[in-house]
């Protein structure tokens, strides 16, 4: 049967932004995929080598926009290792709360557009949204912010935590336990979802180690490997929590470790909101200035957990602006292993399998 | 003049035996059977939204009149004004005639179907066997839109149309043909007549099941949505199709939906059969009490595949519809 070469994106209803996959199909089988990627590019790494050190937040956090906060952290925290500036043990829970707050509002997403990518008329990606709207609103009350926080400071956050904060927050914790187990029943345990995602987008342990990706994807492949454990910073050693893996390697595998990482999530900022009343410090980081002290660190590389996988940045330092910043982005190195898992499955499938991938166009693009 | 006496009337005239008469009323009973349907669609149409942002903890339409009620008029009038656009590959001719056929077969579908022992344009022997045949030519004319249309993604939705029409046509067939068996007769007021003990779903549920999923596919509901799956295919089909033309393609969702409902209720659920109230009543709410059930499934399902569909179709429906037929001819033949 002759081979059709057909255009999907940039302008696709699921194509999470503005991915372009030229897919070659046998029938409905497909053959090769190849993603094209730069519709978004922005140059987020050269415009960082114009602007004061932290001048340069509310860039970073358009690099990741389902996730800003935690590539804001990534860059403030590779500021702080250039300018040798310390973290106080508070500022480091605190960090930790909004980082997982913000690593659940993201895996929400995940589960709300996956279910889309699926064909389900919007119930799940409705739910989704619906639960991470309410942790939109728990960062607002912390941050001041809604989607953008821009709250990261050189050894620090902008504000302290409102009163009502620890309150409100174990509160949505409480009522997203309840939620989950609704998710798990209505769509982890849907037989045509399990029949739409079993055995489907198989990534084995050999090939997820050589292509680098991160993240759940290598997780359900089956590697231990999450920085928070592996490289850990801040206190996350002095929390109580564990790397979940699987090792099937398909869809279904990156979906449940999804699921169970909300739940790790869970535990971290409960653990959090206990230890941080006895932490030292101040929350508060130092005041955004024109001047920020002079770098001690000629080159700081940090690599966090972000959401979607390891994020990286290589910095290397000049007296008041960064000579050059080189960022790893999570997303841009998982898509290599697209067309590795998509290959042989049907078109319906390519789209599942770049959902849980969990693409976010501007991320692979900076 | 009373209804009884308007419905007598009307009976008369379209069991005439002057052949003009006869087709002036088959006209006018065409004509009321259209605008049925449309405030059917329409009320579906709202009532499907409004169902599914409920669930999803949406308002849904709720700014253009009472309760969000002129929503789908507004929406219809803004596609029918817009332009209309046809791509440079296409055949508009075939492209564009496609919903048009559609609402013709629907149209004539519900012609044939008996709404009470007067309300009814005519009363075939072979009425069911009729019905299938012309709802046959379904997936073709989805088909044949699909590669008039000479966009990729319209043709890989008339692939897919083909082979649903494959993997679900035998295994319904069979059912219908079961139904009569049982029935002794292909006339569907026999059909519902027959039904007053005991409904079909009591005495072949495995027959209804066969046709509930066989009818969700014909109908293009989820979970059988692969001919428009909008977050693959765009809209399959529907992807070049311009708007008055999509808009006529919208209407009839929900037609083909009330039509799909009034099949299940005759065949299934004893058609007009019922106490206390007229023929009429009861078979339009069993086919609205369905309509809302399919509905409902909407909300749930997500999508199948299409190599998932065949295997469903070949290896569990057409096994099962077959072993519903023996076990329906040892209970009717005892």
């Amino acid at each position: 049967m002759a081979i059709t070469r057909i255009n999907i994106g940039p302008v696709h209803p699921s194509t999470h932004g503005v991915a372009r996959l030229v897919v070659d199909l046998d029938g409905d089988t497909i053959v090769n995929v190849e993603p094209h990627i730069g519709y978004l590019h922005r140059g987020v790494e050269k415009l960082v080598e114009n602007r004061m050190y932290m001048q340069s937040p509310p860039y970073m956090e358009k690099i990741d926009y389902v996730a800003p906060m935690a590539v804001d952290e990534l860059y403030v925290a590779t500021v702080e290792k250039a300018l040798n500036v310390e973290v106080s043990e508070k500022a480091a829970y605190a960090r930790i709360i909004l980082l997982e707050l913000q690593r659940i509002a993201s895996h929400l997403f995940f589960i709300g557009s996956v279910t889309n990518d699926l064909g389900q008329s919007f119930t799940g990606f409705m739910w989704g949204f619906m639960d991470r709207d309410k942790i939109l609103k728990l960062l607002e009350n912390a941050t001041g912010q809604r989607m953008f926080y821009v709250n990261m400071r050189l050894g620090g956050i902008n504000r302290e935590f409102p009163q009502d904060f620890e309150y409100q927050t174990k509160e949505f914790l409480d009522y997203l336990e309840k939620r989950l187990k609704d998710y798990e029943n209505f769509i982890e345990k849907n037989p045509i979802f399990i029949q739409r995602m079993k055995g489907i987008g198989v990534l084995n342990i050999d090939d997820a180690i050589n292509l680098g990706v991160t993240g759940h994807v290598l997780r359900a492949s089956g590697v231990k490997y999450d920085v928070r454990k592996n490289n850990t910073y801040y206190k996350y050693s002095e929390l109580n929590f564990h790397t979940k893996i699987l090792s099937d390697g398909d869809n279904l595998s990156r979906f449940r470790i999804r699921m169970m990482e909300i739940r790790e999530s869970i535990r971290l900022i409960r653990d959090s909101f206990y230890k941080i009343q006895k932490a030292d410090g101040s929350m508060i980081g130092m005041p955004v200035k024109l001047f920020s002290p002079k770098p001690t660190n000629k080159i700081s590389i940090v690599n966090r957990e972000l959401p979607r996988g390891e994020g990286l940045m290589y910095m290397v330092a000049d007296d008041k602006k960064p000579y050059r910043l080189s960022i790893r982005a999570p997303t841009f190195i998982n898509l290599a292993a697209l067309n590795k898992i998509a290959k042989g499955h049907k078109l319906a499938d390519l789209f599942s399998i770049f959902g849980t991938l969990d693409m976010v166009m501007a991320d692979v693009d900076r | 003049m009373s209804i009884g006496s308007l419905l007598n009337y009307f009976y008369t005239g379209l069991n005439s035996s002057n052949l003009l008469i006869s087709i002036i009323f088959i006209i006018i009973y065409a004509i009321l059977i259209s605008i049925m349907m449309s405030i059917f669609a329409y009320m579906f149409g709202w009532i499907e939204r409004k169902i599914i942002a409920k669930a999803q903890r949406r308002h849904g339409p709720n700014r253009v009149g009472k309760w969000g009620l002129l929503q789908n008029l507004a929406d219809l009038i803004k596609l029918i004004t817009k332009e209309k656009i046809i791509p440079e590959n296409a055949d508009p001719l075939l492209l564009n005639l496609a919903p048009i056929l559609l609402v013709g077969i629907v149209t004539f579908i519900i012609l044939l179907v008996p709404f009470s022992s007067y309300l009814q344009a005519t009363n075939l022997g072979l009425g069911l066997l009729i019905i299938f045949v012309i709802l046959g030519f379904t997936p073709i004319l989805l088909f044949i839109a699909g590669y008039a249309s000479g966009g990729k993604f319209a043709e890989l939705g008339a692939q897919r149309s083909v082979l649903m029409l494959i993997s679900y046509e035998i295994p319904m067939i069979i059912v219908v043909a079961t139904v009569g068996i049982a029935a002794g007769s292909y006339n569907l007021s026999s059909i519902m007549n027959m039904q007053s003990s005991l409904f079909n779903v009591f005495l072949m549920p495995i027959g209804f099941f066969i046709f509930f999923v066989v009818m969700l596919a014909e109908l293009e509901r989820p979970p059988f949505d692969l001919r428009e799956a909008d977050s693959e295919l765009i809209a399959g089909w529907l992807t070049d199709i311009s708007a008055p033309y999509y808009a006529v393609a919208l209407m009839l969702d929900y037609t083909r939906m009330f039509m799909g409902s009034l099949l299940i209720a005759i065949l299934f659920f004893g058609g007009w059969t019922g106490p206390w109230l007229p023929g009429i009543f009861w078979l339009i709410i069993k086919a609205v009490i369905i309509s809302l059930f399919i509905i409902l499934i909407r909300l749930a399902a997500v999508r199948m595949r299409i190599d998932k569909i065949l295997k469903t179709g070949w290896m569990y429906l057409l096994p099962l519809s077959i072993v519903n037929l023996l076990l329906t001819l040892i209970i009717v033949l005892k």
